[in-house]
Parts: structure tokens; sequence; C-alpha cells
């Protein structure tokens, strides 16, 4: 054990460069010993025995040096160590302050690096990623670029393309879990039988669905479990294969146990489903992923696939016109652009803050650098090189950081853990984001550069050539005027960084005060929403309209509340379905080529009550009403559809829309239907988003309805007991889920928003305080080199007001200097901000003028006291001690 | 660590030190000459073997006392030369006040007995 220690360690301190030398050293000292044996008569092969005799073994010396060398080497550093300590530990004030800003700076850093790993580094848990894209269809004509796969045109680039490997499509969907224990909505995917293939991985337990798994065999009914599900409701039981599930009172065998990660394999149970010769090709219900075929590239995949969609548009040319596929690559499934953005803003965000963190700590320690010229011109005096002084100081800032760095990671595990706490949304992987090795060694890289950055200045500051001067000087401790530039130079540099930072979380601010304030169309206030999952059954026979109307009636006996509703896709959180609309009339024929793209919704007629959209014109839905869709085996009913205010707009211009008619499912059903009302607008697709589109269908036998939302008087979440007692007397196999008020709904879909600002104006506020230390610092110091002159000046009659005056501008002088700069900074950058913004411009003049404003009362409060104290010194006093 | 195997190493240490640094205070001189010129100015009391030489050559140079560099030697060989820095110097003045000190001291307590 010792032995191997001490061959690597040999290894580790054996510098070619240095052995060479060595080698060379003693073969000419041999040399020469056997010349001077020769030179004394003895014939040279004897004197060259004797030579080498006399060296007593060549290793054996070379052993000895190195193990010196070594020894010095290590006793070196430690005493530097040990000196540095020491110094630190006389100055304790100083380096608590300095290991606490640099604390501050690299625990932000590290808890913003763990959330970028996790959310953009981090690889997919998927094998090969890269060669794995989603497919979409489009309707480029018609200005549609985001839909889904319809079923059957899934099964048809699957057969006709040439370019991937496998082609797989999911489905998501949501079913009852009932038997065993509590009844439980659960997220249910099905997926083709190739699905996980696709992604390169197999079930950590049981198989992976075969090929002749379909999911419409009764008694060959298959599922496998989502990880995390498998964990939380059945407690990891490795022998959960073979065990029936009932799914919306269907028996299911467990074949399988997925991986835990995310996504697409992070649902709660998986069914497989196979081919049909009936697939449908109109409704967008499928997504699709491919992994390409070795050698092919995204354009060769997109060009295939142009191929396939022209023949599917020759062949369907009603539900396929205009086709087109685009391919999203793996690395985008997980964060948006805007998420990958706002990462990036942040990492920026961060970086700006240690440098400030950086640039603080070298201006005190340059001031200290200061007191401490008399010490390093001893050195210098002593014999010590220019690069040993300059280790000396840099090691110094070095252990700063290292303490830093220790104290920082506390902080950011802390932190960290505290975010992960607050349960936002919309932050990818931020539940993954961890202190790995990883973002580890990049706090590390980045402590090491911090304390090299710090410790910069300070050490290029050691005297060169005035030896003789700094020992003079050291006693007075004052500095030279270059140093108070120097200085001056960094506060610039840090309140101009702090200037970006404050307009980057001030645009935030107040793009997010917009996102909360602006008009929803909705009323949230007193409003709770829930969902009922109901059975498959539900959806026959009118089982599920017949429990509406029933709960309906018994939620209206309940005197807290004031009005109830369903719809089909919860507003903000729930899944957009669309359809294309176009107006049927001879005069508006505009939209016919390009018809628009409007969100539909089934709804109860209690909905558009309870959720508070204000009806415009016509009349609401009433129980007369029937969805669009004929019920099989009964008559086609009157079409009559419920539009919003904009669409109404776009269709109908200035004309009432009521009593005209719109085209449903433009270009794929043309359904026609007559418009009875007009509603306000909405923003059914959360705040940040324009008032949607919305066509609003009738619910009825064949369309029952499973969100809820109703209207209270007080706090929506005290009826939720009534509420679920209603529900488990009507049918106790329904389970109530997703439970919020609808102010909460609101507040969860402004997690990434509300994640920025939290952040980027700790980042903003910590920037700011450290700036204010340093015009403070920089003004107290220079203040107290000029004692002297300003004791003299006051000797010789200038007034307490100039004095103030002459240090208020001195101090302030860098500061505006920094306040310019950040502002043209800012200006830059701000445009990469544009896409985060809402209702605000990136140059918003006003957080412009706060920032300005913010900014300056904290440096002429950091300027106050210095100059106060200028404005007290005594001259008698002042001039005593030149 | 291996300790250099020679006789009396304890005082030859200290004393080694102050040797080297004495005779390069006159002039540059590579590893041979050094142990000639110790052997010459202490009368051949003290021959330094290889040894202990470059352990403490390299010792000393780590300590920041010597400067080397590759020169040639009186017989145009290629030889590395030593030479006194400034904290060598130092040093050199602060061991002789040290040895002087001692020597005079051990001088009068002998005497006294």
């Amino acid at each position: 054990m010792w032995h191997r220690f001490r061959t690597v360690w040999r290894n580790l301190t054996k510098n070619q460069v240095f052995e060479d030398d060595l080698n060379q050293e003693l073969h000419s000292y041999e040399a020469m010993l056997a010349e001077e044996k020769s030179r004394a008569g003895i014939d040279p092969s004897t004197a060259r025995r004797a030579a080498r005799l006399e060296m007593e073994g060549v290793e054996q010396i070379k052993e000895n040096v190195r193990d010196v060398r070594v020894g010095v080497t290590i006793e070196t550093f430690l005493s530097e160590l040990r000196q540095s300590l020491r110094g630190l530990s006389r100055n304790k004030d100083l380096s608590i302050l300095c290991s606490t800003m640099l604390a501050l700076g690299i625990g932000a850093t590290t808890v913003v690096f763990s959330i970028f790993y996790a959310a953009l580094v981090q690889p997919l848990p998927f094998r090969d990623p890269d060669r794995l894209v989603e497919l979409r269809e489009s309707r480029l004509s018609r200005g549609i670029d985001v839909a889904a796969f319809s079923e059957a045109n899934f099964w048809d680039v699957r057969t006709q393309n040439h370019s991937f490997k496998e082609v797989a499509a999911f489905h998501f969907d949501e079913a009852n879990l009932t038997g065993d224990g509590p009844a439980e909505k659960v997220t249910d995917r099905s997926v083709t039988a190739g699905f996980f293939r696709t992604l390169g991985l197999s079930p950590v337990l049981g198989r992976d669905f075969s090929y002749t798994d379909d999911r419409n065999g009764f008694n060959n009914s298959v599922v496998i479990l989502g990880n995390k599900f498998w964990r939380s409701r059945f407690g990891g039981d490795p022998h959960i294969l073979g065990k029936v599930l009932r799914l919306n009172d269907r028996a299911c065998i467990v074949v399988g146990v997925l991986p835990p990660g995310e996504p697409w394999i992070d649902d709660q149970i998986y069914q497989p489903f196979g081919y049909r010769a009936d697939a449908d090709r109109e409704s967008w219900e499928f997504s699709v992923i491919g992994r390409l075929a070795p050698g092919v590239s995204v354009q060769g995949a997109q060009a295939d696939l142009s191929r396939v969609a022209a023949t599917l548009d020759k062949t369907y040319p009603g539900a396929d016109k205009g086709i087109g596929f685009t391919l999203l690559p793996a690395s985008s499934w997980l964060a948006s652009d805007n998420a990958r953005r706002a990462l990036w803003v942040l990492v920026g965000a961060v970086s700006c803050l240690l440098l400030i963190a950086c640039l603080n700590i070298a201006n005190l320690l340059l001031a200290r650098g200061t007191t401490r010229q008399r010490e390093i011109a001893v050195r210098i005096a002593l014999g010590a090189g220019r690069a040993r002084l300059i280790r000396f100081v840099m090691m110094e800032s070095l252990l700063l950081s290292i303490f830093g760095t220790l104290v920082g990671l506390v902080l950011a595990y802390g932190t960290l853990r505290g975010l992960q706490a607050m349960d936002l949304q919309g932050i990818p992987r931020l539940a993954d984001a961890s202190l790995n090795p990883w973002v580890l060694g990049c706090s590390v890289l980045v402590a090491i550069l911090t304390g090299v950055l710090s410790g910069l200045a300070p050490a290029l500051q050691t005297p060169a050539g005035g030896t003789a001067a700094a020992m003079r000087d050291g006693d007075h401790q004052t500095g030279s005027r270059e140093q108070g530039r120097l200085r001056a130079l960094l506060v610039t540099a840090e309140v101009a960084i702090s200037f970006l930072l404050l307009v980057g979380a001030g645009l935030l601010i107040r793009s997010f005060a917009e996102l909360v304030n602006v008009n929803r169309g909705f009323k949230t206030e007193n409003r709770l929403m829930f969902s009922v999952s109901m059975p498959e059954s539900y959806y026959q026979h009118g089982a599920g309209k017949q429990f509406l109307d029933r709960f309906f009636e018994r939620l209206s006996n309940v005197p807290q509340v004031i009005a109830a509703g369903a719809v089909s896709s919860r507003p903000v959180e729930g899944a957009d379905t669309g359809m294309g609309i176009a107006a049927v009339s001879a005069k508006t024929s505009r939209n016919e080529g390009n018809p628009p793209w409007a969100g539909w919704r089934i709804v109860s007629p209690g909905y558009f009550q309870a959720v508070g959209l204000p009806l415009l014109r016509g009349r609401a839905f009433d129980e007369h009403d029937k969805p669009v869709w004929a019920e099989p085996g009964q008559p086609e009913p009157p079409r009559r559809v419920v539009i919003s205010q904009r669409l109404a707009k776009l269709l109908f211009a200035n004309e009432d829309a009521v009593g005209k008619h719109v085209a449903l499912w433009k270009g794929q059903g043309n359904m026609t239907a007559e418009v009875i009302g007009v509603v306000g607008d909405s923003r059914e697709r959360g705040p940040a988003s324009d008032p949607a589109l919305t066509v609003y269908i009738s619910y009825g036998r064949f369309a029952p309805v499973s969100e809820f939302v109703l209207h209270t008087r007080g706090n929506p979440l005290a009826v939720v007991p009534t509420v679920r007692a209603i529900v488990a007397k009507l049918d106790p196999n329904l389970p109530l889920a997703d439970v919020r008020s609808f102010e909460e709904v609101i507040h969860r879909s402004l997690s990434p928003q509300r994640f920025n600002v939290i952040l980027l104006t700790a980042f903003g506020g910590l920037a700011m305080l450290l700036a204010t230390t340093g015009i403070y610092g920089v003004l107290a110091y220079t203040m107290n080199r000029r004692t002297a002159e300003i004791g003299l000046r006051v000797a010789l009659g200038a007034s307490r007001n100039n004095i103030f005056g002459m240090a208020l501008s001195q101090g302030m002088r860098p500061a505006l200097a920094g306040m310019l700069l950040g502002a043209l900074g800012a200006l830059w950058l701000s445009r990469y901000l544009e896409t985060l913004l809402f209702g605000i411009e990136p140059f918003d003049v006003f957080t412009y003028l706060t920032v300005a404003a913010l900014l300056l009362a904290t440096a002429l409060i950091a300027c106050i006291l210095p100059g106060r104290r200028a404005t007290r010194i005594d001259p008698a006093v002042a001039l005593r001690i030149e | 660590m291996k300790k250099p195997a020679s006789a009396g190493t304890a005082l030859l240490q200290g004393t080694l030190d102050v040797l080297i640094l004495k005779v390069l205070a006159l002039e540059p001189l590579h590893g041979l000459a050094i142990s000639r010129r110790i052997a010459q100015v202490t009368g051949n009391t003290f021959q330094v073997k290889p040894g202990s030489l470059f352990p403490a050559l390299h010792r000393m140079e780590q300590a920041g006392w010597l400067s080397s560099s590759w020169g040639e030697s009186e017989n145009t060989r290629r030889a590395k030369f030593y030479q006194l820095t400034k904290a060598g110097i130092r040093q050199l003045k602060q061991e002789t006040d040290q040895w002087a000190r001692i020597s005079v001291a051990m001088a009068s307590a002998l005497e006294m007995f």
C-alpha cells in the first residue's frame, strides 16, 4: 500500500525536464571526476571505473535529490499556506466579508448550473437520443404547424417511409383504476408495440409489448407500469408481474415496469394499441416519434416524408389536403425555446453576479494590499522572486475562494432543495437537479477562476521596482494614485454590471406584473376546479349525461355554490382541442382558402356563468341544445354553437354573428352549424397567450364532459368535502382529481415566469449590494488617503460643504460612469429578453429610470458616510499625521 | 526519506550548507569544483561525496539560496554552475554570524574547564 502510494507520488512529481537535467549534471560530474583522475596519472579506463565507484550508485543519488526537492516543495507550499492563513485570520472581518461574497456568488452559480445541467445538458434517458425525432403533421398552406398525427396517417407513414428504423405513436388518456385500494384516476398512455424499442429502452422488470399485444382484444389486455407509479402505488413490489388491475372496469395484467425518467416514460400506466383497418384519419390525437435509420440525416428523412406526404395528399384529398410533416429533434423534447432562453439568461445573470463578487474582492484585497506593501517590499528585499510573490498573494485569494466555495455549496444545496419544494411547473427536470459531479466540477472550476481573477489585480500591484519607496511608504498606509484609479475602474465595472442585472430583473418583474394583471377573460376569484374521471361506460347510453344532470341538481342545492358548469378541457391547464372554421355566407368568402384555427370546447349550459364569461350577443346553451354530432341511430340534431368575440369579428367582421352559419372542422368534416350566441374572449391557454378563438359546443348524451368549474361564495376549497360527498353518493367509484382553485391554476401556469423573476431579482439585489459596498470602500479609502490634503484645504479656508461636495463628486464619478456603461450594455443585451417579456418592450423607459434612480440612491448613501467623515477632519490632526 | 549514509551526518549537514555558501560567495562553481574547493579550504577535513553534495545543492536551490545555469567548465566540458542569490548571500551572513557566536561560546566554554 505504502509502496504503491510512493510510486504514484513519484510519477506525479517526476518531471521529465528536471530528470534530464539531473542526468546530465551527474553525468558531467562523473566525466570530470574521471578526467581529474586520469590527469593524476591513472590510466583512463581505471579512472572511469574509479569515478563510477565514487558515485556510490547514480540511482541512489538521484533518488535522494528527488526526495529533497519534493520535500522542499511541500515545505515551501505549507509554509506559504500557513502564512496566508495567518494573514487571513489577522484580518478576520475582511476574510469573512470576502468569503461571504464568494459563497453567495458561487452558491448562486452552482444552483443555476445544476438546474441548467438537469434541463439542457443531462442526456435523455434513451439510447442515442440524437437519432430520435418527433414527427408532426402540418397543413402549412393553412398556417397549421403544431398538429399531432391522425391514427390512419401514422400507420401510412409507418409503412411508406424509407428513412426510419422504427416509428411509434402514442395517445394520452386517463383511466380509472378501481379495486385494490381506493379508486384513482391515472394517466394512461396507449403506445404502439414498438414505442419503447424506438426510444431504445427496455423494462426494468418483465417484458416490453410485443407486436401481437392488441389492446382491442379483451383476453390479452396487458399493461406496463411507469416506474414512479409502481413505487408509489405498489411500493416497488418485485412480484407485481402477473397482477390484475381494473382499468375502466377492464381487467389488465401487469407485464412490465419501465425505468425511471422523462419525458414520455413518466406516465402511470401504458397500454398497447395495434393496427386497425378503420383507423380515423381526421382527428389529430397521436404523437409520433421515430428513430432514424443508420446513415439517414434529418434532412434526408424530411425529404422522404415529403414524398410520403405527396402520396397521402393525392390518395386522400379530403382529410389529407395540403398535408406535410415536420421533424423536431429530441433535444427540444424537454425544454421549449423559451425555457432554453430563460436558462441561458440565468446563466448570464449569475456569471455577472460572480464577476461583481470577484471585482469587489479584488477591490478589498487591493485596499488591504496597500497596508501590506511593506511586508511585500521586505520579501522582495530578501530576494523573493516576482513569480513567488504573485503566488503568495494569489494563495490568499484562492484560500478565500475555497472557503467561499465550501459555504457556497452548502447554500446551493439548501436553495436547490427550497426551489424543488416550491413545486414549480415548467422547469424541465427541476426535480432531477442535484449537485452531481458535473456541477461540482464546474463549481470548482469557477472557484479557481474566481480566486485567480480576484487575486490578479492585487498580485500585479506588487511593487516591481520601487522597493525602497514601498518600504518607506508602507508605514503610512497610503496607496499610489494609480491604485486609486484602478479601484475606481473596478467600481465602474461593478456598477455597470449591476445596472445590467437590475434592468433584466426589472423587466421581468414588470412583465410578470403585466401577466398577473392582464385581463384573462375568465373570472378566477372564488372558482373551484376539479375533474371527475368517468369510466368508458359513462360515454355510452347517456350514463354520463345522467350523472352530470343529477350532479348539477344536487350542487344547485348547496348554498355556497353560486353557479356550476362543466367543460371538456380545463382552461389554462387542459389540452387544446382545435379545428378549422369558416363562415358560411355568400359575402364572406375571404377566409375560404385559409380558415382560422379555433379551439373547441364542449360545455354544459351553466359553464359560461360558472367561469364568468359574459354573454355578449344572442343566447347561451339551454337544456334543449344537443352536441353537433349525431347519436348513433338518432336523426341529425340541429347543430348550434356559441363562439368567442374575436372569432365572431374574424368571421363576420362587423355583422352580427348570431343567426349566421359556420362550417366546423373545415377541410376535414365540413359540418355546418348555426351561431346562437357570442361570449367574451378568454385566455384559454394561460395568461401569457393571446385570447383564444373558441367554439363552444353543447354537451349531451353523446358528449359528456368531466372538468368542473364552480363559482362559490367565499373560499372555493371550503366546498370540496361537500362536493366529494355528493359524487361519492352518486357513484362511489368516481375519483375526484386535480382539485384546485382557479387562482391556483393560474398561479401554477405562471411558474416558469415566477421562477425567472425570483432568481433574477435575487441576483440583481445581491449585485446592487455588492456594488454599493464597492463604492463605499473606494470612497472611504480615497478620503482616507487624502486626509492630509483635506486638512490643508480646511486650513486654507474650504467650507464643509466644499469638502463634502468634493467627496461626493469623487465617489459618484465611477458610479455614474458605470451607470452610463450599464445602460448602454442593457440596451444592447435586453433584446435577448424580448421573447421572455409580456406586455412591455425590452427598452422600457420606466424600468431603466427606476433602476437608474435605485442605483443613484444607493450610490449616494454609500458616499455620504465617507463624505461626512471627510468634513469632520481636523486640520491640526490631519497635518500632524504627515 | 532516505538519509545520505556518511559519518557524522547531523553535524555535517548544517556545516555543509554554510561551506557551500561560503565557497560559492567567491565565484559560481560546478559540483565537482565545489567539492574540491571545500576539501581545499578545510584542509581536507571534509571530503564531500556526490551522495551528499547533490541533495544539498538541490535543496538549497529550492530554498532560493542558489541559482543554477549550464556553462562550460575549465576543460570545456558542459557543467551545471551554481551561484548565490540575494537570499543566499543573506543566509551566508546569518550562518556566519551564528557560527562565530557558537565557536566563541564553545571556545570559552571549553577553556573554562
